[in-house]
């Protein structure tokens, strides 16, 4: 997917990454070495600042893409008709190689962190949506039948009965779409967006450094993850009874 | 039924009012078919009245439209006078307590939230509400710490006594139950449906009561609706009258040729005289036992063993007074156990299911009460106090 000239069209992003390389660190790279351990001490805190610039665009796309998904299913939860459509709409989305989306995107928002906040949350589009109305329509009908005839109104039965109850399906889609932006979220330099994906462009025939770079994003996936369940047993304390 | 009549009962009852309906009818769409068609009747207050029917009978539609989960397309129904068109739907709803079959409690509140959820609606303080609700868990038989579980963690007749409570939590003056103990096994239902009796006599709420079953509505109602198909009644009387009496072929048929076991449930336990079976303690010493066999007057040819709070343990055998003392342990089983507030009906269904020629009776507190036998159920019913009983229950006004 990386292929040189398309590479180089997007400029040189993340590219001074190893301007100073040091003649210390070359023999190792010489050597074609699975990893340098004595570059890998000296240099981690090159990782800094794209790991930071990578957490900033998963959280932000996420958020984002939350926010937007929920809305749409809410909708569609009201009305019915909409639900093929915005299934279909956010499938689409869902379906755009990342790379491609992020060119189609630079000529009308061009380069930089929006562009690829952008693509990243129409990915987490699809995820949110559809687990969200599957949760919304999991939520047993008797369930709904009493709270409208104990006297809750439609808003109520919708945010202290439904919404609650979908919970668990919400906060599985949170986690794939999290987790998967992670990974994605590797390709924003193309558009400009920094992230884990700057260091790996810069030097993508250098193992130790694709090792470091992937390694932390996987970490970081795992980490997320991980939140999010934490969140998800926080939130859903019914469901550990059930379970038990 | 004279229009003059109408408010009679509204005040009687303090935490109830009489439900009045006034040509009540539902349409759905245009169909030419109505599903509740002209619907006059009132239900005093403090009583509860079965709608009783089969499939597609509107009585579920009937009840419905009380709470305006069914809006009227015609004519009106008064709740203590007041008519259920004028109220906006919520906040009348909050008035009116509602049981359903599949019981829809809230699983991702615990079974304490459950039973706050109307007083909560309706802005009770905190204090109030937690106070309410160890009142309710207490009045249902539940310990007040299971409070804190979720409705997972409940047994089915366990959720559905919540149910009830959180129906009741915010004091209505009706109640609408639909099928309540529909999905719940027959030995726990029989239980259930005693114990909303017990409950009711306590509370005193206007009930309307939905089932399909005759049986069980001839043993909840004060009064019960039989409705056919097309949405109308075909009787409305109390039970007595209605198995004595029935108005048409319709109810005779929907009422069934059993009517005469019937009537078995229109009877408590607690209307007999019961037979007392020899008591029996552990360590007891068989002699004396073997001498209270041999009176010429015993009911029971066998001895019921108990234990420090009279409650029955099982029956004793032969080989049990074989020894010199009554042994912890009896030969046989206890077999079947009926409360002194089951109908008739059920008790004799319990004796013949239990294989058993005697049954122990047992109070509230479960100590031994007497003891049933299916001679005294036949006996009973060809005794002319049964009859009597029967003539006076036709007669009694409000059942």
């Amino acid at each position: 997917m990386a292929d040189p000239s398309l590479v180089a069209a997007v400029g040189e992003v993340g590219g001074d990454f190893f301007k100073e390389r040091t003649s210390e660190t070359l023999p190792c790279q010489a050597t074609d070495a699975l990893f340098c351990w004595d570059w890998a001490k000296d240099n981690l805190d090159r990782y800094g600042t794209p790991t930071v610039q990578h957490v900033e665009l998963v959280v932000i796309s996420v958020v984002l893409g939350f926010a937007i998904a929920f809305g749409l299913a809410l909708l569609a939860h009201r009305r019915r008709w909409l639900q093929p459509p915005l299934l279909a709409a956010t499938g689409a989305l869902y379906t755009i190689p990342s790379i491609a989306f992020f060119f189609l995107l630079l000529p009308i928002t061009g380069r930089g962190r929006d562009t690829a906040i952008i693509a990243l949350s129409a990915y987490t589009l699809q995820i949110i949506y559809r687990n969200t109305v599957i949760g919304l329509a999991n939520v047993p009908r008797s369930v709904k039948e009493a709270a409208r005839g104990m006297g809750l109104t439609e808003r109520q039965v919708l945010w202290k009965v439904e919404v609650p109850l979908a919970r668990p399906e919400i906060f599985a889609g949170l986690q794939i779409a999290t987790v998967s932006t992670v990974a994605i979220a590797t390709l924003a330099v193309f558009a400009g967006g920094g992230g884990l994906g700057a260091p790996i462009k810069a030097g993508i025939d250098f193992k130790t450094n694709i090792i470091i770079a992937g390694g932390i994003a996987i970490l970081m996936a795992i980490a997320f993850g991980l939140a999010l369940l934490a969140a998800q047993r926080l939130w859903t304390p019914w469901k550990r009874a059930e379970t038990a | 039924m004279p229009a003059a009549a109408a408010t009679s009962q509204t005040q009687s009852e303090p935490g109830a009012s009489s439900v009045r309906y006034e040509g009540a009818t539902k349409r759905y769409g245009n169909s030419a078919k109505p599903a509740v068609d002209h619907l006059t009747l009132e239900v005093p207050a403090g009583e509860i009245c079965v709608l009783v029917g089969p499939s597609g009978c509107g009585k579920t539609t009937a009840m419905r439209m009380v709470n305006r989960t069914v809006d009227l397309t015609e004519g009106n129904i008064l709740i203590g006078g007041e008519s259920v068109r004028d109220r906006e739907p919520a906040r009348l709803r909050r008035e009116i307590g509602y049981v359903i079959q599949q019981i829809g409690l809230f699983p991702h509140r615990t079974i304490a939230e459950n039973i706050a959820a109307v007083p909560q609606l309706l802005g009770w303080r905190k204090e109030r509400i937690a106070a309410r609700t160890t009142e309710l868990l207490e009045l249902i038989g539940l310990d007040p710490e299971l409070g804190d579980r979720y409705p997972a963690q409940l047994s089915g007749g366990q959720q559905q006594r919540v149910g009830v409570a959180r129906a009741l939590a915010a004091d209505p003056l009706v109640m609408l139950m639909d099928e309540p103990f529909g999905a719940i096994d027959p030995i726990n239902r029989e239980r259930l449906q005693n114990e909303f009796l017990r409950l009711q006599a306590q509370v005193r709420k206007t009930v309307l009561f939905v089932t399909h079953d005759i049986d069980e509505a001839i043993k909840m109602g004060d009064r019960i609706a039989v409705m056919r198909e097309g949405g109308r009644v075909a009787q409305y009387a109390t039970p007595a009258e209605i198995l004595m009496s029935p108005a048409d072929g319709f109810v005779e048929d929907f009422v069934g040729a059993d009517r005469a076991l019937k009537r078995l449930a229109l009877m408590r336990v607690s209307d007999i005289d019961l037979w007392e079976a020899p008591l029996a303690f552990v360590g007891q010493a068989t002699a004396e036992l073997r001498a209270k066999l041999a009176a010429p007057d015993v009911e029971v040819p066998y001895p019921l063993l108990v234990d420090g709070e009279r409650r029955p343990v099982g029956w004793l055998s032969e080989r049990d007074l074989a020894g010199e003392t009554v042994p912890p342990r009896p030969d046989s089983p206890l077999g079947p156990v009926i409360e002194r507030d089951d109908v008739m009906r059920d008790a004799l269904a319990d004796l013949l299911q239990g294989e058993a020629q005697y049954a122990a009776v047992v109070d509230a507190e479960r100590r031994i009460a007497g003891v049933l036998s299916v001679e005294i159920i036949a006996e009973f019913l060809g005794s002319p106090r049964a009859k009597q009983e029967e003539r006076s229950a036709v007669e009694r006004p409000h059942g």
